[in-house]
């Protein structure tokens, strides 16, 4: 079939604002969204730009705003996209964040904020002989959170970070969890001091856009809910 | 969060406050309990402002007549419908973060749903048959 491929384009070089193209291309029911911009990139305008790298949906490059929604290019099928030939499929970049061409956006905001909640173990004890140990029924309570790709589709589809560009978002939010209640980690408290905080959890309206955003089908929601639960109960 | 990054050509357009985005039912049910609760808050505001009135008896009772025209009515019934969905979704966010039902949001949105339509009917019934009898009784 023949779709539509419309772009928000901005070239900070020469645009004054963005401003929307459309192109024209063929495509498979079963293709990606991320195989109609290569195709226009490689037929119809080489100047063209944005991330991507594995296009298998770990690299996490491709986060943009498809059809109104923040999606994985490269995990999402034109199928799901559109009801037929002629259709219209609209690329836009994440929004909430400057953009550097096209559909690239600077994305340091996102990555100060991922620091920010020390997203590595921190442990009080010497380091044991051997590797840390842990149960499978202590890894389940964290796994559906380690399958974070930082792609960061979560956080810039999230209203409360669209109003507060301080707010630490999702992403942020759910690396404290999965390390907050890692049972080898000792940090809790040290995180807990970043997310309960005026910029932290309680700007967590529960909107559900990350959860609907995120490519790995993460219940994001979820840990932070239980991640505001530790900060509470850590005060009683 | 000190860290030092190199000052880009900023788009204003795309770091406004509002952005425009498919709305699914979280976000549907987050922007009506907003917009409830803020519309709770200015009608609070206009009752406490009305019952200044309260120290002298005629100009209460002429406020309170008023109340009766049919505008008011309508009013009434937007006020039921608006505690009625404030207080049920708020009741859905804690089930969420208190109790971790998350994963059962929808649903639970679609069930107090129809909670707070039955509660419409039955609490609204007598403003709108009030409504009926002005106009067509």
């Amino acid at each position: 079939m023949k779709l539509n491929v419309k772009i928000k384009r901005y070239n900070p070089e020469e645009d004054e604002a963005p401003h929307w193209e459309t192109y024209e291309a063929p495509a498979d029911p079963l293709d990606s969204a991320l195989a109609l911009l290569l195709h226009v990139k490689w037929y119809e305008d080489g100047t063209l730009t944005f991330r991507k790298s594995c296009a298998h949906g770990i690299c996490g490059s491709d986060a943009m705003q498809i059809n109104g929604e923040n999606k994985l290019a490269c995990s999402i099928l034109v199928q799901d996209l559109v009801s037929g030939d002629g259709d219209t499929v609209t690329f836009a970049p994440l929004p909430g964040s400057p953009v550097i061409k096209d559909l690239v956006i600077d994305q340091s905001r996102f990555f100060e904020k991922y620091r920010a909640v020390k997203p590595w173990m921190i442990t009080d004890g010497p380091a044991p002989e051997r590797e840390r140990l842990q149960s499978p029924e202590d890894f389940d309570m964290i796994e559906d959170a380690t399958k974070c790709i930082m792609c960061g589709a979560c956080t810039h589809s999230c209203p409360s970070t669209w109003a507060d560009p301080d707010y630490l978002g999702p992403a942020a939010m759910l690396k404290a969890y999965r390390y907050n209640l890692d049972t080898r980690d000792d940090g809790s408290n040290d995180r807990l001091d970043v997310v309960d905080s005026k910029d932290g959890l309680w700007k967590c309206y529960t909107i559900f856009n990350c959860v609907q955003a995120c490519p790995k089908g993460i219940d994001i929601t979820r840990w932070l809910s239980a991640l505001k639960r530790q900060a509470v109960s850590s005060q009683l | 969060m000190a860290t030092e990054t190199t000052e880009r050509p900023q788009v204003a357009t795309d770091t406004k406050r509002f952005q425009w985005y498919k709305v699914r039912t979280g976000m549907f049910a987050w922007m009506l309990h907003r917009l409830t609760g803020v519309a709770l808050v200015v009608y609070l505001t206009v009752h406490i402002w009305g019952l200044r009135t309260l120290s002298d008896a005629d100009a209460f009772n002429a406020l309170i007549t008023s109340y009766h025209a049919p505008i008011f009515k309508v009013g009434e019934f937007l006020l039921l419908g608006a505690v009625v969905y404030h207080a049920l979704n708020g009741l859905r966010i804690v089930l969420i973060d208190f109790l971790g039902w998350s994963p059962n949001q929808k649903r639970l949105f679609w069930t107090l749903g129809a909670v707070a339509a039955i509660i419409m009917v039955v609490g609204g019934y007598p403003i709108i048959a009030t409504l009926v009898s002005h106009f067509f009784g």
